[in-house]
């Protein structure tokens, strides 16, 4: 059969955005080589799923079907499709670079005697495989070499779940052969941790705030602009020294070390007490008056002005995104 | 309980770094080398298994002469002894010859608990410790933040995204690749360093193991990206700024 | 000479029962005195030796000697009204070893020193004036005691202090007495058997309370390490600092017996006068305590039941104990020396600590920062790459090279440098020095910073450093002989200093109150070029607390790597004292005070002085060069 064959996958009955971003990716890597894109499913029942899919993926849709693959294990997963690649011998197998392919793909691709060329942020003539290396800070370019299969799972974000070519697929279903004992782990259900008092340690948005919010009662400003984000509260050791916020609530040296995808800094000049505690955020934000501010220094993105005006004018327009 | 630890040493965190002549690599005669960060998580979910359950926690690295210093460090923190496969040719393995060497090395050993950390912090591979489960034909589970050992099963907490965990259960003996965080680190200690001094370091090569380079990947060459970080500041008056800035979160950032 | 009109009088004669019960009383008396005495230097000798101990160079010693044990300068100096009332008790007693030994003789009828010949009359007219000296200075010391009662001699009434005190004086009146009296009276005689009472029962009574310090505390003056602070190496590979009683050496054991508990430590510790458990008093204490109960031998940990491990890392090392204290006890080396036996075992469990430990065990700065953000600061600011052509490696630091604070001093200083024309660059790889680890006692961290960055500079060729933190200073010169020969280093205060007059004066003559950083003055007595320096851009106001009593800003021996204090914070304290000197700048010569004081007076909100570095005060007043301001 040959081809690229991408490998959906799905949460709560979806499948998710990141898996469109790898149909993308393999429709135009198949585009480039000339080859036919076909999209597979895996599930215990994966009727709704298919037509989720058929709306969108070409070639052949294929359903793997098994009462075993009802929730996700390693052992089943990678038996599944360790028997449909047999069968179908593709050139190409792209995956979303999700938590789950991590887990199981590596083992699908070692069982065929191949690995997996994990994290790929984009492909060129060859084709040639581009991913990260030492933690972004250089692009490393492979090649796959050999018979047999190559093994792609492609970065969140890196190609457009919009760009994927619709057109109806054939849809086929595959009944893989597993045993209960080959499935050597159990699984639980997913839970997310019980609220506890504070901890931003673990917060994944932060609005955090500092002196130049001048007086406890200005608090309510930026407690708003945390809501409309779903971002927890923190502040710089002035604002807890103060009192108007908890000492929990303090990021620094002696307070709480963050790392969130979001940490906003609203009025924060950016005291090396405080940058030690909040540099390994992902994306920073800094909303100050004082254009020479450190904070500056350390941000993606700035906005220079009087935080009494851009903060109420951000809530604003983060609740009409919302909407 | 026998746990095998394995490791790899990683240029320091953050140290500049240049690319060589051959385009291939990074210049490695003045780089700083450190222990992998979630190898250091997993060698401290060793030490404390061990340190409830008892047992023998054993480590086992693949690398050059250098790789001495790593070696060292994880057993002035606790562990009893080690494997140093020794080998030069790492340019041309992938991640599943390495994972090959490991597995080589560890099977004599019989081990009722392997560790690794999730990922390197140079190459990123994320992929060794689930090869190895493959290769010694043992259940996984990657991601795990939180190991319970009863009688001859494991407890593990596992990450997943968004926020959201899961705990599962699986038989020993197993691999388990671990995330960083899930514990608090060790610092290393002078009298660690000093008992290290006796402690067994046993050299093998992938010859002695019966394993040369191959690989299926290869990284053909390396580049710096297009582009760095640097700070935008976005313009205007407050509501200009802040529809813009909303932008950016929506579709660079991707938070809301 | 003859200095009193009278004579000393002396009972004539005595007789064999008197001869027999004087003597009975010394053996007892001495006995008694070394029943407890000859244990004690059985601990001291009992512990273990000092690796390090060298007695030569000797005149330092004796030098060290003469001014603080004879001359009593450091007591004086220090505190100096008490302080002159101890050297009056202090030399009265010297004075008296001749006239007590003779009054003992006197009784066993083998005197020796005749009161009406010349020299016996010169020599007992002499101590007399001494005598009344001791007797005016020790009642001084008495009214302090008990109606004074400065907070740091102790809640608690020393009873026996009172009781050694009357002693004393008794002695004392005994001997001025007996210049009233004619020989051979029956007062004659009741004041010698008076005089001899006091003086036998004195005797033993000193092993057994802190008047133990007029037997030791001269021998320790004279056997201290020598050098402030000065933090031994560790002997062979059993040695991981102060961890047991065996770990205890000998000039531990002999000052932990010699302290006086005058609590001098214990006034100017910066931890122990903001509610911290920290008593450096209590420290010494706590080990003759456990020198006591365990002996210098025992295998029972040090930190536990006479010392508490969160007082030890509770220490900011600035040094104001060792420097004060009149009895030469060293300090730091034992509070180091207990950090270094709970960390170099690894019994020290702290998240800050913990942290700290893992940045320079596996990156290059204490504060943790990628030294990608170091390089891109060097090239916004264009420093030169030091390339063994310049003259001075400028060594950046930690604070320096990441701080936003710090790199705005490390600019000013590089323009006054340009402006003066001198050469200089930079090292494109520079680790930390060590500073924090060294202090809180992590000797395995600190060996690996202090042997990558000689390494570097051997590399690089430098011949002189010049650094804007003290820390970094002190660590370079002193604590990196441990592992190699450091450079020629010098802080930015003596390079300023050195060139001022080539330099633009302020116009502005707004008020300065200089703040001295422990590290550069009673670590490396440096006091008069930063106060040039401000003096030069204002006028300089002096602190409550200055020069050798400054008051630590709290970021020493690690502690600015830690977590949140008990009890108040030093550095508020410390800055609200700065700000009430009314000047509108205060100004600092270290990286950390100045970080300190910036976090306390942002919490104090408006009307805070200004906080400039040294460097800054002169780059103020520079012909501005370039047209974009700096950072």
């Amino acid at each position: 059969m040959s081809g690229v064959w991408i490998v959906l996958e799905h949460r709560e009955g979806r499948i998710g955005r990141i898996s469109w971003e790898a149909l993308t990716a393999g429709q135009q890597l198949a585009a480039q080589l000339g080859l036919t894109a076909h999209s597979v499913i895996l599930g215990a029942q994966t009727e709704a799923l298919a037509a989720e899919v058929s709306a969108k993926a070409g070639g052949k849709l294929t359903s793997v079907e098994h009462a075993l693959l009802a929730t996700y294990t390693a052992d089943g997963f990678s038996r599944a499709l360790e028997q449909l690649f047999h069968a179908e011998s593709p050139d190409y197998v792209v995956f979303p670079h999700t938590y789950q392919v991590r887990d199981y793909a590596p083992a699908l691709a070692a069982k065929l005697g191949q690995v997996l060329i994990g994290d790929v942020t984009g492909f060129g003539e060859g084709p040639v495989f581009t991913r990260q290396i030492l933690q972004g800070r250089l692009n490393g370019t492979y090649r796959h070499t050999g018979g047999g299969p190559c093994f792609l799972s492609v970065q969140s974000g890196a190609f457009r779940a919009e760009a994927v070519e619709p057109s109806t697929p054939e849809i086929a279903s595959f009944t893989p052969t597993l045993e209960p004992a080959q499935i050597r782990t159990q699984p639980g259900a997913p839970f997310r941790e019980s609220a506890q008092t504070v901890d931003l340690g673990s917060a994944s948005m932060i609005v955090s705030v500092g002196r130049g919010i001048k007086e406890a009662d200005n608090l309510p400003l930026v407690q708003d602009l945390a809501s409309a984000l779903g971002a927890e509260i923190a502040a710089s050791r002035p604002i807890c020294d103060n009192g108007w916020l908890p000492m929990e609530r303090q990021v620094g040296s002696s307070g709480q070390t963050v790392s969130p995808k979001l940490y906003v800094a609203v009025g924060i000049s950016g005291a090396i007490q405080h940058l030690v505690g909040m540099k390994g955020s992902q994306c920073i934000v800094a909303i100050n008056k004082d254009p020479d501010a450190p904070i500056f220094e350390v941000a993606d993105y700035g906005i220079v002005g009087d935080l009494f005006e851009v903060v109420p004018a951000l809530t604003e327009a983060i609740k009409a995104a919302k909407q | 309980m026998k746990i095998i630890v394995a490791i790899k040493q990683v240029p320091e965190r953050d140290t500049p770094v240049r690319i060589d002549s051959g385009g291939k690599w990074i210049e490695e005669t003045d780089l700083q080398w450190t222990m992998n960060e979630s190898d250091a998580y997993a060698l401290e979910e060793a030490l404390q298994l061990k340190e409830k359950d008892g047992g023998e926690v054993v480590v086992v690295s693949a690398g050059p002469e250098r790789v001495g210093s790593t070696i060292r460090e994880a057993l002035a923190k606790g562990a009893d002894r080690a494997i140093h496969i020794e080998c030069n040719d790492f340019a041309q393995r992938d991640a599943l010859s390495v994972a090959r060497l490991l597995a080589e090395a560890i099977k004599p050993e019989s081990p009722d608990l392997v560790l690794t950390g999730l990922q390197s912090d140079d190459l990123g591979y994320g992929q060794t410790g689930v090869i190895l489960a493959e290769l010694l034909e043992l259940p996984h589970v990657s991601l795990i933040l939180h190991v319970e050992k009863t009688g001859t099963l494991l407890h593990v907490k596992r990450e997943l995204e968004e926020g959201w965990f899961q705990n599962i259960e699986l038989p020993l003996p197993a691999v388990l690749t671990i995330q960083s965080g899930g514990n608090k680190l060790r610092y290393a200690t002078l009298m660690g360093i000093k008992r290290a001094k006796t402690k067994e370091v046993r050299r093998v090569t992938p010859a002695d193991l019966g394993v040369p380079a191959s690989a299926v990947a290869i990284l053909e060459h390396i580049a710096q990206p297009q582009k760095q970080k640097s700070t935008q500041i976005l313009p205007g008056p407050a509501k200009d700024a802040a529809a813009a800035l909303v932008e950016k979160l929506k579709f660079e950032v991707r938070v809301l | 000479m003859i200095l009193l009109p009278a004579t000393l009088a002396e009972p004539q004669s005595f007789s064999l029962w008197e001869k027999l019960l004087l003597a009975g009383l010394v053996i007892a008396s001495v006995a008694l005195f070394w029943r407890r005495f000859g244990v004690v230097l059985d601990v001291i000798l009992r512990s273990k030796k000092d690796a390090d101990f060298r007695l030569f160079p000797i005149g330092k010693r004796v030098r060290d000697f003469l001014w603080e044990v004879m001359l009593q300068a450091k007591v004086i100096r220090q505190r100096p009204l008490p302080g002159l009332a101890h050297a009056l008790v202090f030399w009265g007693f010297c004075a008296f070893a001749l006239v007590t030994l003779n009054h003992v003789a006197v009784g066993l009828g083998i005197g020796f020193l005749d009161p009406l010949g010349l020299m016996g009359r010169f020599y007992f007219d002499l101590a007399a004036l001494f005598a009344l000296g001791c007797a005016v200075g020790i009642l001084g010391l008495f009214v302090r005691r008990f109606f004074v009662r400065p907070r740091w001699l102790g809640e608690k009434i020393s009873y026996e202090s009172g009781f050694i005190a009357l002693l004393i004086f008794l002695l004392m009146v005994t001997y001025l007495a007996a210049f009233f009296v004619a020989d051979a009276s029956p007062t004659a005689s009741f004041l010698w058997w008076a005089h001899t009472l006091a003086l036998l029962v004195f005797l033993p009574i000193i092993p057994y309370t802190k008047h133990l310090h007029l037997v030791l505390s001269p021998a320790t003056v004279f056997l201290s390490r020598g050098g402030f602070s000065h933090i031994p190496p560790l002997s062979g590979d059993e040695d991981f600092g102060l961890v047991t009683g065996k770990d205890l050496t000998r000039l531990v054991s002999l000052q932990a017996y010699s302290c006086v508990e005058c609590g001098r430590c214990t006034e100017h510790c910066p931890a122990a006068n903001t509610g911290k458990l920290l008593n450096p008093k209590e420290i010494i204490l706590g080990l003759r305590r456990y020198l006591n109960e365990f002996g210098p031998a025992s295998d029972e940990p040090l930190l536990g039941k006479h010392l508490a491990q969160e007082a030890v890392f509770e220490c900011t090392s600035c040094g104001a104990c060792e420097f004060q204290c009149p009895v030469g006890i060293e300090h730091l080396p034992i509070l180091i020396g207990l950090r270094r036996g709970a960390v170099n075992t690894g019994t020290w469990e702290d998240d800050h600590g913990g942290k700290l430990f893992l940045a320079l065990e596996r990156g290059s700065n204490a504060l943790g920062m990628s030294a990608i953000e170091r390089d891109k600061f060097i090239q916004k600011q264009e420093l030169p790459i030091f390339d063994g052509t310049q003259e001075y490696c400028l060594w950046l630091g930690c604070m320096g090279g990441y701080d936003p604070k710090g790199r705005e001093i490390i600019a000013d200083f590089a323009r006054v440098m340009d402006y003066l024309g001198a050469s200089y660059g930079v090292l494109r790889k520079e680790k930390c020095t060590g500073d924090p680890v060294r202090r809180l006692g992590n000797d395995l961290v600190f060996q690996q910073l202090a042997e990558a960055n000689l390494e570097a500079l051997a590399q690089n060729k430098v011949k002189k450093i010049v650094s804007i933190c003290p820390h970094c200073v002190r660590t370079i010169q002193e604590d990196w002989k441990e592992y190699g020969t450091p450079p020629e280093i010098e802080h930015h205060s003596e390079f300023l200093a050195r060139h001022l007059s080539q330099l633009p004066t302020a116009i502005d003559q707004e008020k300065i109150a200089y703040h001295d950083p422990c590290y550069l003055g009673r670590y490396r007595d440096i006091y008069d070029q930063p106060r040039e320096v401000a003096d030069h851009a204002g006028e300089l106001v002096e602190a409550p607390h200055a020069r050798e009593r400054s008051l630590c800003c709290g970021a020493g021996g690690g502690l600015a790597f830690l977590g949140e204090e008990q009890g108040q914070r030093v550095s508020h304290v410390r800055a609200r004292e700065l700000a009430g000197t009314g000047a509108t700048t205060v100004s600092t010569a270290c990286p950390f005070c100045n970080s300190m004081f910036r976090d306390a007076f942002a919490s104090d909100g408006a009307g805070a002085p200004q906080l400039l570095d040294i460097a800054q005060l002169t780059a103020r007043s520079l012909p501005e060069s370039k047209p974009e301001s700096a950072v």
